[in-house]
């Protein structure tokens, strides 16, 4: 059959370029492979060439086959799946790219666009470790286009081909429509984006978050080279910054979804230990042990073996959050996890084939990799550098334990374990944000306390009386500042008893301490020489993010409590803890109380070309003593409203303060043009000539004429229809204006019809039921709801001193980026 | 014996206990009957909406209170309230995952999971009334 209307071209076009990177990058690995085994300068040279072109085709490829999926997208060719499923009309552009990368081919795309330009950085820079190092990347491209093929292999699917037809997939080909040549006069439009998905942190936190996962491959790809080509010290020189790149990169990748998680504020906060979040914080923090572990052996020759293993899983972890998030395997326990494409096989086995090779080659030349016999004195950098990155383990191994739930079920019933016990399948801890706080907490009290403590020692061995010499200021400061705040901000945080209270108070010190101890040491330690307070900037930092985290999460204040409803039902009995009652319905123009505030609902609003509805929340703020008004200000918290399913999906509005932010967020509103439906109010006739006018509760109606070619949305015209319309004006009280037009209409010269129309806002029902001719006189049925409410049901929340977490990030990022440059200008 | 192998089977110990203590909070997926014998202590119960059953949600009388009925993969129908307001798309939703306790006949649940056909898209989304 031939089909109409579509374009085919980018579609081929995008396929062969995806071949080509498939192709191109087995080229790459192969011939960087022979350029690492032959012996030979000559042939090596040869090899080299190959592999470079090769290596540069395949990222022009990938680069190519993202544009040929951005025209599409930019040109709405539904035809395609993506398209259809990802982009509408309607979408903003600036949206055409979170769309590109809200599903998986569209994200593997991402990752592959970074691989090949770090990858193009290293040919350019990495000098005699460009082949060993290449050949890991080239492999790593190799497996990624093969995501992106689509094609069958001895009745394998390989990978997922973005530039599928929606005629061509399994669940449509099929379908009626697809068997008609002219099937795409009938697709007008496509699915959409995912409401939660149209933020501006969503155009910009895939990239940067994709670009850390691709860096995470630098430092694997480089103790590889090291231990394969058994040079084992000289790989780590060039690999330092890189070490500081992927975490500074991946850092704030994870943090900006952090910020989205907080402003779309759809799981209640920043970070809520979902899966997803974990699966990438996870690498985080070994890599983060890595960096340190290689400061401790480039002074000392200590813990290089730490250093690779941390290199090594690293990047494993990397596969591992991307099997866990693509595979589907999370289904049950995520909330934005993919669902399974086929894929999870393949997934698998990328994972496997970086796995397999560098840990086995790592326990095979254990021996080979030098060490330093002597022991690290207790009083030395390196061993709490040591010692502080197992603490990052440990984070990393319960967060790895809990998130991996489903994936121990599959084992379990995989080895047929969970039928020989008679197991049922495990589900995550029902409390699991308590679940991994109460363990995460002290792990974050003890590497506050090391990042303060730790700069101060010396490698090798530290003076006994230095360090408390030292160290005697920083700590009565912190504990100083930790009495005040604790005294001032009285944080009384008991929902889980007093010996989590006693962790909020020792992480409240450690964090202190964190941030005190670093800038002491960069005026004492440092002489405030700040060209080299790189590491000590990131720390001070940390400390502000772990203040902040703290903080925001134990003063955290929902203001929207329905203290009403407490009163009648049991909020002192043992339901309370599970019923904190959060919503609090508002009806319109009716003030009510919410912690300081006076919050009024004034209605909601929409406009032309703007899908979403917005809702008016007026907040006052009065003296207690004279009653004056101090503070006053309107938040629009939106929500995008699908009137058919009675579905919203909402966004909050924020005030922010420097000290807190205020969040409204509307959780349910009524369905106006519904309930005016299912109101059972009788109609009043009402007999109208032309500008005359009837009166109802709220205003008037008058007849400005009759239209013979009507156009009303309920209305669409036949040919022989006999159609007028009544052109009518509603004038209310408030002085506001609008316009009705009910149908009447003849069908088939012999039924009769009338459309009705109506006015939500005011709950209005107009039926045009009669023409009479005779009298030049219309009859219309007017019906206004009785009762008819407008109200939202709103949550309203404080988040104190969440700025000092986000500042925290940006010092961070910004000290970890001076420490970067500091080292590559050193080289 | 070297200090480096002391401190890692300290390292070990430490993950073993946090991994052991860590067990102890798991919860386990369970039907109404089997969470009913417990009752009193929170589990999972995975289930579809019973749509025969009317759902309800008054904001108006109380804001915070919506109940439904569940088969669980039994079949067996249960009530189940949840303290918060009705999540969006419920109706929508193709299983539910539900975290809470049997009270006499009632499953009371803190937190909602559902998985949502948006078309073809599956996309997950999940309502508690606990925080941070």
């Amino acid at each position: 059959m031939k089909f109409v209307g579509e374009h085919l071209l980018p579609g081929q076009l995008g396929h062969f370029f995806a071949i080509l990177a498939f192709v191109a990058s087995m080229v790459a690995t192969v011939a960087y492979y022979n350029v690492v085994k032959s012996k030979d300068p000559a042939a090596q040279d040869s090899w080299k060439r190959l592999a470079r072109w090769s290596f540069i085709i395949q990222s022009a490829a990938v680069i190519a086959v993202f544009s040929c999926l951005y025209y599409i997208l930019y040109n709405h060719y539904f035809e395609y799946k993506y398209a259809w499923r990802n982009t509408s009309r309607d979408l903003p552009v600036y949206y055409l790219l979170s769309s590109l990368w809200s599903d998986q081919e569209g994200s593997f795309l991402l990752w592959s666009i970074w691989n090949s330009i770090l990858g193009i950085i290293l040919i350019r820079t990495s000098k005699k470790w460009e082949a060993p190092v290449m050949t890991t990347f080239s492999l790593a491209q190799f497996i990624m286009a093969s995501m992106l093929l689509g094609i069958f292999v001895l009745g394998y699917k390989v990978g997922s081909n973005p530039f599928m037809l929606l005629r061509e997939a399994p669940e449509n080909q099929l379908a009626p429509i697809f068997q008609t040549p002219d099937y795409m006069q009938h697709i007008h439009d496509g699915n959409g984006l995912n409401v939660t998905l149209q933020n501006y942190w969503m155009v910009i936190h895939p990239p940067i978050l994709f670009l850390g996962f691709a860096s995470m491959i630098i430092p694997f790809a480089f103790a590889f080279a090291g231990i394969w080509t058994r040079d084992y010290t000289g790989w780590v020189k060039p690999v330092q910054p890189w070490g500081l790149f992927a975490i500074m990169l991946l850092g704030t990748g994870i943090m900006m979804g952090a910020a989205w998680a907080y402003e779309s504020l759809n799981f209640g906060g920043y970070w809520a230990w979902d899966p997803v979040e974990n699966a990438s914080l996870v690498p985080w923090l070994t890599m983060v042990a890595g960096v340190h572990t290689l400061l401790a052996y480039k002074a000392t020759g200590h813990s290089l073996k730490s250093t690779i293993f941390f290199f090594f899983i690293s990047y494993v972890l990397i596969l591992y959050s991307s099997f866990l998030t693509k595979s589907g395997v999370l289904g049950d326990t995520s909330v934005h996890s993919f669902t399974d494409m086929g894929m999870t096989a393949q997934l698998l086995f990328a994972m496997l084939v970086f796995t397999i090779p560098s840990i086995t080659l790592l326990i095979i030349r254990r021996k080979d990799i030098p060490s330093v016999k002597k022991e690290e004195n207790s009083y030395s950098r390196e061993f709490w550098l040591f010692v502080g990155s197992l603490i990052l383990l440990i984070a990393a191994i319960q967060i790895t334990f809990t998130t991996s739930i489903p994936v121990w079920n599959k084992l379990l019933s995989a080895f047929g374990l969970k039928s020989l016990f008679n197991m049922n399948d495990i589900a995550p801890p029902s409390d699991s944000i308590f679940h991994y706080n109460k363990i995460q907490i002290w792990i974050a009290i003890v590497l506050g306390v090391l990042t303060a403590i730790v700069q101060f020692m010396r490698y090798k061995d530290t003076p006994r009386g230095m360090i408390t010499k030292k160290l005697a200021l920083p700590t009565l400061v912190s504990l100083l500042l930790t009495g005040l705040v604790a005294w001032k901000g009285t944080i009384t945080y008991d929902t889980y008893g007093a010996g989590f209270l006693t962790a909020i108070y020792l992480m409240l010190f450690a964090s202190i301490y964190a941030i005190v101890g670093n800038v002491t040491y960069i005026f004492t330690g440092l002489k405030g020489k700040l060209k080299n307070a790189g590491a000590s900037v990131a720390h001070i930092g940390f400390g502000m993010v772990l203040l902040g985290v703290l903080i925001s999460s134990s003063k955290m204040e929902i203001i929207s409590l329905d203290r009403m409803k407490m009163l009648n039902d049991g909020f002192f009995r043992k339901e309370s803890k599970q019923n904190p009652r959060e919503n609090i319905m508002l009806p319109r123009d009716v003030p009510v109380q919410m912690g300081d505030y006076h919050v009024t609902y004034g209605g909601d609003s929409v406009a032309q070309g703007d899908p979403k509805t917005y809702y008016k929340v007026h907040y006052e703020k009065k003296d207690r003593q004279t009653g004056k008004i101090t503070e006053k200000f309107t938040l629009y918290p939106d929500a995008f409203v699908n009137r058919k399913e009675n579905a919203i999906s909402s966004n909050p509005a924020s005030r922010h303060y420097l000290t807190r932010d205020i969040f409204t967020y509307v959780s349910a509103a009524p369905n106006k043009e519904e309930e005016a439906k299912a109101d059972t109010t009788p109609y009043i006739t009402h007999e109208m000539k032309q500008g005359d006018s009837v009166f109802f509760s709220k205003g008037f109606i008058v007849l400005k004429g009759l239209n013979t070619k009507p156009e009303s949305r309920n209305y669409v015209a036949q040919s022989g229809d006999l159609a007028v319309g009544a052109e009518l004006e509603v004038f209310t009280q408030t002085d506001d204006h609008f316009k009705l037009q009910p149908v009447y209409f003849i069908r088939d010269s012999s039924y009769q019809y009338s459309v009705e129309d109506t006015l939500a806002p005011l709950g209005l029902n107009v039926r045009f039921s009669k023409i009479m001719p005779a009298e030049n006189k219309i009859e219309l049925k007017v019906k206004e709801a009785a009762g008819f409410s407008d109200y939202i049901v709103m949550k309203a929340m404080i988040f104190p001193y969440i700025n000092v977490l986000w500042l925290g990030i940006l010092i961070t990022i910004f000290g970890t980026a001076m420490s970067i440059y500091q080292k590559v200008r050193r080289r | 014996m070297k200090k480096t192998n002391i401190i890692l089977l300290v390292v070990i110990a430490v993950a073993i206990g946090v991994i052991v203590t860590m067990v102890g909070d798991f919860s386990t997926y369970e039907t109404f009957a089997t969470a009913r014998e417990k009752e009193g202590k929170e589990f999972h119960v995975i289930g579809k909406l019973d749509t025969l059953q009317a759902m309800n949600y008054d904001p108006i009388k109380d804001a915070n209170l919506f109940s439904f009925y569940v088969h669980d993969k039994t079949g067996e129908s249960h009530k189940v309230i949840f303290y918060g307001a009705k999540p969006t798309d419920f109706e929508k939703a193709e299983s539910i995952v539900l975290t809470g306790k049997m009270e006499g006949s009632e499953f009371h649940c803190s937190k909602i999971l559902m998985k949502c056909p948006s078309k073809y898209k599956d996309d997950q989304v999940a309502v508690s009334n606990k925080q941070l």
